[in-house]
């Protein structure tokens, strides 16, 4: 099944970022292996004397070329909506893209989203023409104020981003699933192990959007291609529908015709 | 005239006056960084490649200057 984001249509439910990994030749494999069409990435101020910007450039955009993907810059750093949208205007110059994942911290301790000034520069680059893809906490009534401005993407954390505990507040998560039916929900930061993704996917989310899991795995390029297989099954367990939980335990064996010394005693 | 990129201090002593944005980073930058893939904003405001021309400094300016960098 295909995931869709503002109309274009992706092979693969899972999106990941670029940083943190051992090596820049790490970081192509295990892109690729994970079979994500969409590559998160920044701008920072650098010494261009270094060239490093350059050089991690043409890397990325070798990969891209390579799944036929595409570029999600984010807004990593800023602090209020005014860097924001000067970050995701510079963003959208170099690498040719309206997509913004769009990051707004109000907390340096969690780097917990700021939600005012979230909804501020949401507002104003939907209306500047950028197709909005915005990082939030799992709070539902931001989720639902996001979706109202116009976002066709909302991705809430599953915890705060590299730290790896997954899905903290499963009933959050799953009352932004059941209120914003019509939404594409992407679970982003937070995951980190294959059975979160695989949960969210179980849950109902439309993808999942991961960095660290990894990058920092002893062996990235394995860890991709079990995402890969999480989101996969995730998504297959959602369509397929689970069983309803209970309360209290039912024989799955028949007990019709079960042997003499089993039955009720008759008098 | 005196104006900062990236938080230096960069002075710009034979640039004629006014100096465009496109002046300075001639005057500021060796060729291969200009030709590098980079962003611009003047005074937390973003400028357009097109505009680096026609888009006149003033003294204690500030340009940050921003490149691709891996992100998550």
């Amino acid at each position: 099944m295909s995931l869709t984001i503002y109309g274009q249509q992706l092979s693969s439910r899972l999106l990941i970022g670029s940083a943190l990994y051992p090596s820049p030749e790490v970081m192509k494999q295990a892109i690729l292996a994970s079979g994500s069409q969409v590559v998160t990435l920044s701008l920072k101020r650098q010494n261009p004397l270094e060239q490093s910007g350059e050089k991690i450039w043409r890397y990325i955009q070798d990969i891209v070329k390579i799944n036929q993907g595409f570029l999600l810059p984010n807004t990593a750093g800023c602090k209020n909506a005014k860097e924001a949208i000067t970050l995701a205007k510079m963003s959208r110059e170099l690498f040719q893209t309206d997509w913004i994942k769009l990051e707004v911290i109000g907390d340096d301790y969690n780097l917990q989203p700021d939600p005012i000034e979230l909804l501020i520069a949401t507002e104003q680059l939907l209306a500047d023409g950028f197709k909005v893809l915005p990082y939030c906490t799992d709070d539902l009534v931001i989720c639902q104020r996001l979706y109202a401005l116009g976002c066709q993407v909302i991705m809430p954390w599953a915890s705060p981003i590299g730290t790896g505990k997954g899905l903290m507040n499963p009933y959050n998560l799953a009352s932004i699933r059941s209120r914003l039916p019509d939404a594409t929900l992407i679970l982003d930061a937070g995951i980190g192990k294959p059975s979160d993704a695989c949960i969210a996917m179980e849950m109902g989310f439309d993808g999942v959007l991961l960095n660290s899991a990894v990058a920092l795995a002893d062996n990235p390029v394995l860890m991709a291609k079990a995402f890969a297989s999480a989101i996969s099954a995730g998504e297959s367990a959602y369509i397929a529908g689970t069983m309803p939980e209970r309360q209290t335990a039912h024989p799955s064996t028949p007990t019709l015709d079960t042997p003499f010394w089993h039955q009720p005693e008759h008098s | 005239m005196k104006i900062y990129i990236n938080g230096d201090a960069v002075e710009l002593a034979d640039c004629s006056v006014p100096t465009s944005i496109q002046a300075a980073l001639v005057k500021a930058l060796p060729e291969n960084q200009r030709q590098q893939s980079f962003a611009l904003a003047l005074n937390g405001d973003f400028v357009g490649k097109g505009d680096y021309a026609n888009t006149v400094l003033k003294s204690d300016d500030s340009i940050d200057i921003l490149l691709p960098i891996v992100g998550g």
